[in-house]
């Protein structure tokens, strides 16, 4: 624990931080371009000079400077005013003064940086450099004049995204940012680059020229695109969501967020369900609100204690609450949430659930993939697998057909039974690990004796031990945790429930069911987008998007998250609690919630864990469940994973990614 | 043969004193109108020369066809009753102010033996008359339901009831020395009144005051500036006038202006010597009545414009001050005066 | 004395007389004001009347949509939304400008940094409907047409001075 002084005042400092870290302990900001918290060190802005003695009588880049003990540091010396405002002065010979046209205006580091720290004007008559612009994909746009080659998107492409598609080119004034081929990036977090990006010389190319900074509504958020959970802020303007940012959440996301994240919103606008309709004579007619409910107050009527809710990926727990209460008020008890038939026991949430923690699996090292394509399911603790392998050398293995992880992984087989009989070096890294982890996802989970399997192997090699739990089950819909914890699990699944054919059915958003099961059901699909469900449905009550409505999330871990609205529903739709309610007057049941806050009241008494923000404790109670699991691994749940949800279908954006990043990869393997 | 008797030579007693009468009336009343109009043009660009600005100047030669644009224009707009108004009162109110208005000219000389209804208690008449119209003002302002209005028509009646008071001291000075209350008679015996030689009360140094008091009250019983408390816009909105638009708004002006000229003709008539020239010079006398006296109206109108563009607005209780504390003990005072000369003078002791 | 002459002022309106006397004075003098529409007072190159949108001599619209305008109008009477144009460029889909709202406070102009948006000379731009007021991208651009000479010889003018 080295002692420093910062301008006067002494500080003491973790063993290995830089003098930058130093500084900003003790509450001095530096300007940096090229620093980043999460990135390693580059060193080449020169922004962040700083006057520091012992050592040489200039001015040292205060971000590649190990803090030692005795250090005397001054932040605010002429000389340091001076440094600065000459690294200015260079960074902007060659910066174009296009700051009307930059998107980055208004948030942009060397706007601001120059403003505090530069000098004002310019002694340079010379020519600009002008670079030509990069095709960085469907995602980041590009000028690449106004780049200062901090290397930043380098460094987060090589080290966080794991691919190696964006590097330097030539050197000194002719250094270039490329992806070299100029291909589209094939990265899910490609949108980080923007974030990251001091400049404007990476901007998103869906927002391009849309809006500034400072006409948007901040609004914070929880992601729906995965199970991760994202904490995101969303920018809308007027009754619009314009664009969706990460916010830090160490524990989650830490400051990224994935492309479907970033870039899903603009389906927001598309494909909505903005008024009721009813089916008459087979087609779907546009009606009223008081007729819709009607029509479906009457259906409930007549179906009994027959009724059914499903819930899709995206909705919120006070949806599925809400829609719980309605249906056992009508006596109903069928709830199911795995859509596409998934039948896994969950008599214990711990057994389903992602034990580790997300941010935990940094920390992991022997990793186990059992069925689960992390890159496309949850790209964001893909990340963390990508950390343990590059900082600590964790050894990663994967049963399941071959994919490209962005590190490397051992495949061992598409087999489910080499669980049982795993190659020797496996075995031998899981018994010498101090901290093994098992991730088991939706690939395996659906075959028959999986889940018991991976149990065993978790039980075998004791990787749930004291501090460390090392089995993790991974959903990739964001309404999974949330929907078990509200009891939408029927036994034997949806198939199951399907054959005790409801009369009545409730679908919230639920697009991914095989509507053919239910072809004798009164189907009422309550959701936002006109997709497969809305398509089969014989009631659409028209209800909002995660966007436009307060809701509470829990994330694969079971982290229990809260968002809040950003705009407001479009057209007749209404915030799908409301629709509930609104139904239990007609059927006789008053639901006893008026408001928003009386119903997370009445949610928080019936699931207390979903009463408070933060990790929920499933404790560690697996059933015995078979263990024998033969099966080979045919593929994994996630196809295309720009198309994952009705929102992404809509979005144009996420198409144009699916076209060009999936269908573009499949067109070009074909053409080799 | 006068006018009324050729019109009973052809069309018979009774009709024919009915036609004669009603000519007579669109004699008076259309010209007054026109008068109306010119008159309000006289005060803008009265008005606007002493701020220094050129007043209505487009429409027609130098600006003169103004009221009439300014006429064309209410006309064709829409009367707008409010909601809550008490809508007969509401449209009945500025009729009363225009009838009120207009009848009170029955009994003016424009000149000798031109009077529609030479009545011998015409003062009276005159008085009676102009004080209905006070009831325009306050029914405007009560029919209107509406708060400025409402207060606009408080103090209206105060307003008026106070200034009648002291008007009615002077004219009786007037009458005493006049010993009569018909205004042809009145006129006629300014003739010579001051030395053989001035016509008119006015030039009398005993009843001068009177004629000043008079003028003031005129003004105030008229609400012109600086006595135009009715309408004070920066209290009042527009006063009792505030809800009105259209021809009824109209009806409210004409009536104001024509009770404008009304008290300028009365200021003529009972101090200035009414159709007579100011000095009973003969070759004066070659000059119409009619035109001396339209003269005078347009000498005291100009006054009229004059103060308005002089004097700031009174405060309300200054107001009632000057009425009740000032002019009407001075009034009451020279009454006593005039009666006491007269008695010693005329009458003997 | 004084009290006496106090009195005296006071019955003969004193006051009033010399009031009434400025006033006649005024009656006569030479009229401050012009005869409006068909005299002019000059204006000054600076005058921020109505708005109009600029294109460049080769016919290029100027306004680039920065949005400088919108940010710093205190009244918030402009709206603009943009999107890249086919050839990548940034231009206004929409730029609005509620006339009833504006104050005419001129810092959109000073605020452009193309010299797009400017206040020209104009100042009769009166409607019959407050809808008329409202201008759009395409009314705005052609006031810059029509304008274009006043306006950028107003500039000129006005140059040195910056």
């Amino acid at each position: 624990m080295p002692k420093v002084t910062v301008d006067g005042t002494e500080i003491e400092v973790p063993a290995g931080a830089t003098v930058l870290q130093a500084c900003e302990l003790a509450g001095k900001e530096i300007p940096r371009f090229c620093y980043h918290e999460r990135l390693s060190i580059a060193g080449n802005c020169r922004m962040c000079l700083v006057e520091v003695s012992p050592g040489p009588p200039k001015p040292q880049a205060s971000c590649a400077l190990p803090a030692t003990e005795g250090q005397v540091i001054k932040t605010d010396s002429p000389m340091v005013k001076k440094a600065r405002e000459g690294v200015m002065e260079f960074l902007l010979i060659n910066h174009p003064l296009d700051c009307p046209i930059c998107d980055q205006g208004g948030e942009c580091d060397l706007q601001d940086q120059s403003v505090a720290y530069g000098k004002g004007a310019s002694r340079y008559d010379e020519n600009k450099r002008a670079v030509t612009e990069k095709y960085m994909g469907p995602i980041v746009k590009t000028a690449m004049t106004r780049c200062i080659q901090c290397t930043r998107c380098v460094r987060f492409a090589e080290e966080v995204a794991g691919v190696e598609e964006i590097g330097a080119i030539y050197r000194g004034e002719n250094m270039q940012i490329t992806s070299y081929l100029e291909r589209a990036v094939s990265s899910e977090l490609s949108g980080n680059v923007v974030d990251l990006c001091p400049v404007g010389a990476l901007t998103s190319k869906p927002y391009a020229f849309i809006a500034r900074p400072w006409e948007l509504k901040k609004t914070p958020a929880i992601d729906v695109m995965d199970a991760v959970g994202t904490n995101i802020r969303l920018d809308s303007r007027g009754r619009q969501v314009l664009r969706a940012l990460p916010r830090i959440n160490e524990d989650v996301n830490e400051e990224w967020a994935s492309d479907k994240t970033r870039h899903a919103v603009d389906g927001l606008i598309h494909r909505r369900l903005d008024r009721p309709y009813v089916r008459k004579g087979g087609k779907l007619v546009a009606v009223d609100w008081a007729e819709a409910l009607k029509v479906v107050a009457d259906a409930a009527g007549k179906a009994g204690k027959s009724v059914a809710a499903i819930a899709g990926d995206m909705v919120d727990c006070e949806t599925m609450f809400a829609a719980r209460q309605l249906v056992k008020s009508l006596g109903g008890t069928m709830f199911e949430g795995r859509q596409t038939g998934l039948a896994y026991d969950t008599s214990s949430l711990s057994a389903v659930n992602f034990n580790t923690g997300i941010a935990n699996v940094e920390n992991a090292d022997v990793i186990l993939l059992v069925g689960s394509d992390l890159r496309r399911e949850a790209p964001l603790v893909n990340t963390r697998v990508q950390k343990a392998v590059r900082k600590k050398g964790a050894k990663v293995f994967a049963i399941g057909p071959e994919t490209d992880l962005t590190y490397k992984a051992e495949f061992l087989g598409t087999n489910l039974g080499i669980l049982g009989k795993l190659p020797k070096a496996v075995s031998d890294a899981f018994k010498a690990a101090e901290r093994p982890v098992i991730i088991v996802g939706g690939g395996a989970l659906r075959y028959e004796g999986a889940h018991g399997a991976a149990l065993a192997f978790a039980k075998k090699f004791k990787l749930v031990r004291k501090d460390w739990n090392g089995f993790n089950v991974l959903h990739f819909a964001a309404a999974r945790m949330g929907g078990l914890m509200l009891g939408y699990a029927y036994d034997g699944g949806i198939k199951a429930l399907a054959a005790k054919k409801p009369k009545l059915a409730f679908f919230l958003g639920a697009d991914e069911v095989d509507y053919s099961l239910f072809a004798d059901t009164f189907k009422v699909y309550v959701g936002h987008h006109g997709d497969a469900g809305a398509h089969a449905a014989d009631v659409i009550l028209p209800g909002a998007a995660y966007s436009e409505k307060p809701g509470t999330y829990v994330n694969l871990e079971g982290r229990v998250q809260r968002g809040d609205r950003a705009v407001f529903a479009p057209g007749d739709a209404r915030e799908d609690w409301s629709i509930f309610r609104a139904l239990s007057d007609l059927t006789g049941k008053t639901l006893p919630f008026d408001s928003f806050d009386a119903l997370r009241v009445e949610m928080a008494k019936a699931v207390p864990a979903l009463g408070r923000e933060g990790l929920a404790d499933y404790g560690w109670d697996v059933p015995a469940l078979p263990e024998k699991a033969s099966a080979d691994i045919a593929d994994y749940p996630i196809k295309d994973f720009y198309l994952t949800n009705a929102i992404c279908r809509a979005s144009e954006t996420m198409q144009r990614c699916s076209s060009e990043l999936v269908k573009g990869e499949e067109w070009l393997e074909a053409a080799e | 043969m006068t006018f009324t008797q050729w019109f009973q030579s052809w069309g018979g007693e009774a009709f024919g004193w009915f036609l004669a009468t009603t000519v007579l009336i669109l004699m008076i009343a259309l010209p007054l109108m026109l008068a109306v109009a010119m008159i309000i043009y006289a005060d803008r660009k009265i008005w606007a020369a002493m701020a220094l600005r050129r007043g209505p100047n487009v429409v027609g030669p130098l600006g003169l066809l103004q009221s009439f644009a300014d006429g064309l224009k209410v006309m064709l707009q829409e009367t707008i009753i409010p909601s809550a108004a008490n809508r007969g009162l509401f449209l009945l109110a500025p009729i009363i102010t225009f009838t009120v208005a207009l009848i009170v000219w029955a009994v003016i000389p424009f000149g000798p033996g031109m009077v529609l209804a030479d009545i011998n208690v015409g003062l009276l008449y005159l008085l009676a008359a102009s004080s209905l119209g006070v009831y325009g003002v306050i029914i405007s302002g009560w029919a209107s339901n509406s708060k400025y209005p409402f207060y606009s028509a408080l103090r209206a009646a105060a307003q008026m009831v106070s200034y009648e008071v002291s008007i009615g001291f002077v004219l009786i000075s007037v009458v005493l020395w006049a010993d009569s209350f018909n205004l042809s008679k009145i006129v006629l015996e300014q003739q010579g009144h001051v030395l053989g030689f001035f016509n008119g009360f006015g030039f009398n140094p005993l009843l001068f005051p009177m004629a000043v008091v008079f003028l003031i009250s005129a003004l105030a019983e008229t609400a012109r500036a600086p006595f135009d408390l009715t309408e004070a816009e920066s209290e009042l909105v527009a006063g009792y006038q505030t809800e009105y638009s259209s021809m009824s708004f109209a009806l409210f002006w004409l009536g104001e202006y024509a009770n404008v000229i009304l008290m300028c003709g009365l200021n003529a008539i009972l101090f200035w010597g009414g159709w007579l020239p100011p000095v009973d010079w003969a070759p004066l006398y070659a000059v119409p009545g009619i035109i001396w006296f339209f003269s005078k109206i347009l000498i005291f109108f100009f006054i009229f414009s004059w103060i308005k563009a002089t004097v700031p607005r009174f405060r309300y209780d200054q107001l009632m001050r000057l009425g009740w504390k000032v002019f009407l003990p001075l009034s009451l005072i020279w009454v006593f005066l005039v009666s006491g000369y007269l008695m010693l003078t005329r009458y003997g002791a | 004395m004084s009290v006496i002459a106090h009195y005296i002022k006071t019955f003969t309106l004193w006051e009033f007389v010399k009031a009434h006397w400025l006033t006649l004075k005024y009656f006569f003098k030479p009229k401050a004001t012009i005869n409006y529409p068909y005299e002019r007072n000059p204006l000054s190159p600076r005058f921020r009347g109505e708005h109009a949108l600029r294109r460049y001599p080769n016919g290029e619209e100027r306004c680039i949509a920065c949005k400088l305008c919108e940010a710093v109008c205190p009244a918030l009477a402009i709206t603009i939304e943009a999107e890249p144009r086919d050839d990548g460029s940034r231009r206004t889909t929409r730029y609005d400008i509620d006339m009833t709202k504006c104050i005419y406070c001129g810092f959109c102009q000073e605020a452009c940094p193309v010299d797009a948006i400017v206040e020209g000379p104009n100042l009769e731009f009166s409607t019959e409907t407050r809808e008329e007021l409202l201008y759009d991208k395409a009314k705005l651009l052609a006031n810059g047409d029509r304008w274009e000479r006043a306006i950028a010889a107003n500039i000129a003018a006005d140059a040195p001075y910056r």
